[in-house]
């Protein structure tokens, strides 16, 4: 019985299952301990081939691809992780995360949380005296809110990130705003981390609806050119608040 | 050994585990680290796996935002942050090896190729460590079992692929993997 159990747990390791044999033997992870175990130490017995598999460096578009969308933040941590014994539910979990339709569910209830709650950030700043004129929510390339710009009345605007963003080292965040094609995008903002901030709107027309705000990443010091010259990290455009 | 030192030091099981406990925290500059340490050799793996650059780099991608997002289900006690890591990237690829656009990735694979196969299966074999356990037993197979074990696990090739390039009946190959399987646990452990 114990041959078969690590057989089987070997032929999916190994990647040999197809689409379906390896579904349940994902299933079976959640449900039997020992299934798991075998899993896991076929990972281990195998895992030399990966690391020495020649390395090949990434392009640099990956990190950007990949820090635009991890720009909100991660999982709660989990409250007992440092007491916990291995128990079913973690079991469940680790399947949880091999099986596609969870993930989508996953990330559909990130996104519907974290929309829900710059809605509820957009009730609490008009509940104050300081309701702002227009909001733009900007969204990350995988159509994730990553943070809200408020504009107000007296002309002051405000970045409030949804998400924790830093830039790399040797980089940095820079806010833009574009509200007329000729003119092309203006610098408003120029951070290492995205946290609250004051756009630096003075001096520029009055924020409009359609106005769109973006953030870039962009070498320390902010564009060489005065221009955005690295991948949009997020985006949106400005909608008047009722 | 020595070869591997550079690499050894970036993927160091210990950093890893840390900078995936900092993920948890949504600390972003712990991913990061994990990207310095061991993106380059992810993306090896991936490209040796699908054999296209642009699909491997998008598995790479899409790996790191699910580290992000499920760092705080790591479990130290259960496996090590770089078989935990190399797990998730290993389920996506097979899932687009599997997925429809297979064929075009497979376009290249000829039946019955498995001769011109072994040399690559064998250069793999030799690129481990020779004292490690994995080559140990790997040599004390049949090379003929050799190669079709290294080509699962470094190409993705299914069964059903591995006996059409064996020239074998299916059954045949399933029953010949799972005593090479048992063979090599026996000889692991």
């Amino acid at each position: 019985m114990s041959e078969d159990l690590d057989a089987r747990a070997g032929e999916y390791v190994l990647g040999l299952l197809d689409h379906d044999e390896a579904e349940a033997c994902a299933a079976r992870l959640v449900a039997d301990p020992a299934f798991a175990r075998a899993v896991e130490h076929w990972r281990s017995r195998l895992a030399e081939f990966d690391l020495s598999a020649p390395a090949q460096v990434p392009s640099a578009a990956v990190w950007a691809r990949i820090a635009a969308a991890t720009a909100r933040p991660a999982a709660a941590p989990s409250p007992a992780r440092t007491t916990r014994p291995a128990s079913g539910w973690r079991l469940a979990l680790a399947a949880a995360w091999e099986s596609l339709p969870v993930w989508r569910g996953i990330g559909m209830g990130a996104a519907a949380a974290a929309l829900l709650l710059a809605i509820g950030l957009g009730f609490q700043m008009r509940e104050t005296a300081r309701a702002p004129v227009l909001v733009a929510v900007l969204l990350s390339d995988d159509n994730r809110p990553a943070a809200v710009v408020n504009t107000f009345r007296d002309g002051r605007a405000e970045l409030v990130p949804l998400a924790a963003l830093r830039a790399p080292e040797g980089k940095a965040l820079q806010v833009w705003t574009l509200w007329d094609r000729a003119r092309g995008p203006v610098s408003v903002g120029l951070v290492n981390a995205l946290h609250s901030l004051d756009l630096q709107l003075k001096g520029l027309p009055t924020a409009v609806p359609e106005q769109l705000f973006e953030v870039t990443l962009e070498p320390a010091g902010g564009s060489p050119t005065g221009r955005p010259t690295g991948p949009i990290l997020m985006k949106g455009t400005a909608s008047r608040a009722l | 050994m020595a070869v591997m030192t550079s690499s050894a030091t970036r993927i160091d099981p210990d950093a890893l585990a840390r900078a995936l406990e900092g993920c948890a925290r949504g600390d972003h500059a712990c991913l990061r680290e994990i990207y310095d340490r061991i993106a380059p050799q992810m993306t090896g793996v991936a490209i040796r796996l699908l054999r296209r650059r642009d699909l491997a780099e998008d598995v790479v991608h899409d790996t790191f935002v699910r580290i992000w997002e499920k760092a705080a289900t790591f479990d130290p006690a259960r496996g090590s942050a770089v078989t935990w890591i190399f797990a998730i990237l290993r389920h996506r690829a097979l899932n687009v090896l599997r997925a429809e656009g297979r064929t075009d990735l497979t376009d290249d694979f000829e039946p019955l190729a498995l001769a011109s196969d072994a040399p690559d299966a064998e250069a793999v074999v030799c690129a481990l460590s020779e004292a490690g356990a994995l080559r140990r037993c790997l040599e004390r197979l049949d090379p003929p079992r050799r190669v079709a074990i290294v080509l699962a696990y470094t190409r993705g090739l299914s069964h059903g692929e591995l006996a059409g390039r064996m020239g074998i009946p299916l059954g045949t190959a399933k029953s010949w993997i799972r005593r090479s399987l048992l063979a090599l646990r026996e000889c692991m452990a």
